[in-house]
């Protein structure tokens, strides 16, 4: 029997961890359903997550105007110089263009583009009508960079051509091509060097974890692609080992890059005390710097806990609700609510595969809901049922969470916060426990009636009512 | 401006997302994109952040099979799952470039499924043809509102009731303010489309799937028979649903500018009491006092201060006519939409000022840098010019990503343009520009 029932064709997608290896089996990986209100987006979106934190690239998108509109400056990725990125650039293009094509008009738009901002490269990101009309992207752009002297490369990004997923190997290719076209550096990178793969800077996560792996002894070639310059990225093929932490968006890269250039790759995560102590060991182990790596996690462990631990003395046995786009970033949280003594009543993801699953399966604890591709309707009545007190997700689930009575935590590219490293696990068991502390959720939602205004109903109200909030 | 191939930093949204604000303003209707998923999703993010309130878009999530086959399977699927998820009490179908590209023919989709579907024939299925390619979120709403009165309202006996089109996106303090200025008259209104609950909604035990208010679905039925109607702002798009009611049913019909200012808000206020036969309530001819008290305590701070204004067409022209109101100079004024009227109502009103038509930020920036403002009037999107040029933004309409409080922003009648003076005093006043 499935745990709540709203869309036929979903039971499938929505477990309860029970003992058994159900969750193992819970399907995934196919088209949303039709009229359910997925939180999902689109190719184009995945592509365009993964590749804008690009600083100084110009990213034009080949297409009518709300594809670069409603992605106009909307993400928390941090540039510590240029901000080309955060500039929306499209053809925007009209019936004419629709009928006769956009080929001319893409190119014109670089010419202009190009001459005006001197980018080191540009993306063309292509979308849903480019597919459809079939605009030869790579003919344009190939002949753009020949005139135009700068890589101009396309991203296969049309949005009907599957989900995210398809976005994040559209955008890893893109790299691979940028990448590809690179000019020698005069500086090769040393026998430390890493490149940090799906590491975006949201609300500036890059500069915390950066200097931990400095002082290991380590040097950051590039991140893919916080804070990223083209010019660094093209150096990163030299670099000896690549640490995958968003593994959705970038394993597809991690692999291309070892098949192409031999380097090797590790899966880690920067978020939680465990899992960005054990990043570092996992570095350290492949560069010979244990040693070091356990005097900086000591120290810094020591630093944040008494803070930590001040959150969690008011977070303990509270419970949480994760809905995240990838489920690295999901499993990584599971992780970091434990130290936190907070336990987690449901975990889903936009695009998590069969092996996420099973991964996230062996993680949580039995009677843990998961969810493939959940909507609205459905986490609300999830958050409901398993009684959370916080949901952690993007921007779209925020409001329905505050409507419901119950605290809220932004750990989306959206957020301004920054959660990474040991200082990062300090701001997000703040923002937390201030979320789930707080006064407004003991306001009486229903006004009080005036045969309860005696002090002692009153106060009594105030309980009860705090208690419904998240029942509501 | 000169010839370009490229937009860079749109001053304007897609018809789509014009459509889904008209059709969030009618009482438990659902909007479904029929097209690729990402667009309802990259919308209910940009709405969300804006007014700060769950926000359900459906979609077909039309997928490569659908784009080469047709998306009739999908859209029926999504119209059927719709029903069972939200059970709304009217649906609108709004289409996507990636349906219109492919040809579907969605008016005969939704017959096939009306027939298919037993429980699906009495339910309104309203369809409005939006590619993003072609117009801006202005004529997508400009048309939503059409296609919505044109499937609704029946022919009958004429009635007594005043109908009021809110023709430009407002905020949902804007619409209550309307409302409620109704009801002081005791006047029977229609007011369409109505989010301000929709849009704004309280926290309640009572937390409805779809967002509880709207216009009813009975009243937008009766518009056909109301006995005069009032479009506020949409005068620079078509269609119009205004024109559409007079046209078909005979109803008498007026476009006004949108309310804001002291003349337009006279103008607004003269029709509302010809049309009723009453005089203004005591209430709002104090606020008209209050307003002029406002203007003179103001003047000085704000005279010659020098404005970017840019927006929605009709919210760009109405600021125009308060800052000239107080002596303020609108040094420029500019809309992402197209529309050689809206330069002409410009000029009107204010003749000196720069008129940007159908452009992008870039373009404002630039023109900023030429001819120098010291405060910029609109959405939030003006926020990388504000910081790169220090210049102080008043946020005005959609987007305003980045503060609260878009739900009780009031800028209509003349209490909105009280507080619209206040806030443009204070922020200059706060960086020191003025004394």
């Amino acid at each position: 029997m499935s745990v709540i029932q709203i869309f036929e064709g979903r039971e499938g997608h929505i477990q309860r961890k029970d003992g058994t290896d159900g969750a193992s089996a819970l399907s995934c990986s196919n088209e949303s359903l039709a009229g359910a209100v997925s939180q999902r987006a689109c190719v184009y979106s995945g592509a365009r997550v993964v590749l804008n934190p690009l600083a100084d690239a110009l990213h034009l998108v080949h297409g009518p105007i709300g594809c670069a509109a409603y992605t106009w400056d909307i993400r928390g990725a941090s540039s510590s110089g240029p901000d080309l990125y955060r500039t929306s650039f499209s053809t925007d293009m009209k019936e004419l263009d629709v009928v006769f094509g956009g080929e001319k008009k893409l190119f014109r738009a670089l010419r202009e583009l190009v001459a005006q901002y001197h980018p080191p490269a540009v993306f063309v990101y292509s979308t849903c009508i480019v597919g459809v009309i079939g605009d030869d992207l790579r003919a344009v752009c190939k002949t753009a960079t020949q005139e135009l002297g700068i890589p101009v490369i396309p991203v296969r990004s049309e949005g009907f051509k599957g989900n995210k997923n398809e976005g994040y190997k559209a955008a890893c290719q893109a790299l691979m091509d940028l990448m590809e076209v690179g000019e020698p550096s005069d500086s090769e990178p040393g026998p430390r060097s890493v490149n940090l793969l799906g590491e975006y800077n949201v609300a500036g996560d890059l500069w915390r974890v950066k200097p931990l792996l400095e002082e290991m002894g380590l040097e950051v070639v590039a991140a893919f692609t916080g804070d990223g310059r083209v010019r660094e990225l093209q150096r990163a093929p030299k670099a000896r080992l690549n640490l995958v932490q968003c593994s959705g968006s970038m394993t597809h890269l991690a692999k291309m890059m070892e098949e192409k250039y031999g380097i090797p790759y590790r899966r880690i995560s920067f978020f939680g005390l465990s899992d960005i102590s054990q990043a570092m060991r996992t570095a350290a182990k492949f560069f010979g710097l244990e040693a070091k790596a356990e005097e900086i996690i000591l120290r810094e462990t020591t630093r944040v806990k008494p803070a930590i631990e001040g959150h969690r003395s008011r977070l303990e046995g509270k419970k949480a609700a994760i809905y995240m786009g990838g489920a690295a970033k999901a499993v990584s949280l599971v992780r970091g609510f434990e130290e936190l003594g907070m336990e987690v009543v449901i975990i889903g993801t936009q695009t998590g595969d069969r092996d996420d699953y099973k991964k996230i399966s062996c993680i949580v604890k039995d009677g843990t809901v998961i969810i493939d591709d959940a909507n609205p309707l459905e986490l609300r009545e999830l958050l409901i049922k398993q009684k959370a007190d916080l949901l952690v997700a993007g921007v779209k689930e925020r409001f329905l969470s505050y409507k419901l009575g119950i605290a809220f935590c932004d750990f989306n590219h959206d957020r301004t916060t920054s959660f990474e490293g040991f200082d990062g696990m300090v701001t997000f068991a703040r923002e937390v426990d201030l979320s789930i502390n707080s006064p407004v959720w003991k306001l009486p939602v229903e006004r009080p009636s005036p045969a309860a205004w005696s002090v002692d109903a009153r106060s009594k109200q105030n309980v009860s009512s705090g208690e419904a909030g998240a029942n509501v | 401006m000169s010839e370009s191939y490229s937009v860079v930093n749109p001053c304007h949204m897609c018809m789509p997302m014009g459509s889904v604000l008209a059709f969030r303003g009618i009482a438990d209707c659902m909007p479904l994109f029929h097209g690729s998923q990402g667009c309802a999703t990259y919308m209910r993010l940009y709405l969300a952040h804006h007014f700060r309130e769950p926000v359900d878009i459906a979609s077909s999530a039309l997928s490569e099979k659908g784009a080469v086959y047709g998306g009739a399977a999908n859209l029926k699927k999504g119209l059927k799952n719709l029903m069972t998820g939200y059970s709304p009490k009217a649906i609108g179908v709004a289409t996507t470039c990636l349906a219109e590209t492919i040809g579907d023919d969605v008016a005969q989709i939704i017959r096939e499924f009306r027939q298919e579907e037993p429980s699906a024939r009495d339910l309104p299925i309203i369809h409005v043809s939006t590619p993003s390619y072609s117009g801006s979120h202005e004529e997508g709403y400009a048309k939503t509102l059409q296609a919505i009165v044109q499937a609704l309202a029946v022919r009958g006996p004429p009635g007594d009731r005043i109908n009021l089109i809110l023709g430009s996106v407002i905020s949902p303090a804007d619409v209550r303010y309307l409302k409620e200025l109704l009801q002081d008259w005791g006047c029977d209104g229609i007011v369409v489309p109505d989010i301000s609950e929709t849009f704004d909604g309280p926290r309640s035990e009572r937390f409805s799937r779809i967002p509880e208010g709207g216009t009813p679905l009975a009243d937008v039925v009766d518009m056909a028979r109301s006995r005069e109607i009032l479009t506020l702002g949409g005068r620079f798009q078509t269609p119009s649903a205004g024109g559409y009611l007079e046209e078909a049913f005979g109803v008498p019909h007026r476009a006004l500018p949108l309310p804001i200012g002291l003349d337009n808000t006279d103008l607004f206020i003269g029709e509302v009491e010809r049309l009723t036969g009453l005089g203004l309530p005591r209430k709002y001819d104090l606020e008209r006092g209050r307003l002029l008290d406002t203007v003179v305590d103001v003047h000085k701070y704000l005279a010659e201060v020098r404005a970017a204004v840019f927006g929605d067409t009709e919210i760009a022209l109405g600021v125009t006519k308060l800052l000239c109101e107080v002596g303020a100079i609108p040094a420029i004024v500019a809309t992402g939409s197209n529309s050689s009227d809206f330069v002409e109502a410009v000029k009107v009103i204010s003749p000196r000022s720069r008129v940007l038509n159908g452009v992008d930020f870039s373009d404002i920036h630039a023109e900023i840098k030429k001819v120098g403002v010291d405060v910029l009037v609109g959405s939030s999107n003006g926020r990388q010019i504000s910081k790169k040029e220090k210049i102080p933004l008043v946020r005005v309409g959609l987007p305003n990503s980045d503060r609260v409080g878009v739900g009780r922003q009031l800028i209509l009648g003349y209490e909105g343009a009280g507080r619209l003076l206040d806030a443009l005093t204070n922020v200059l006043l706060d960086v020191g520009s003025i004394y």
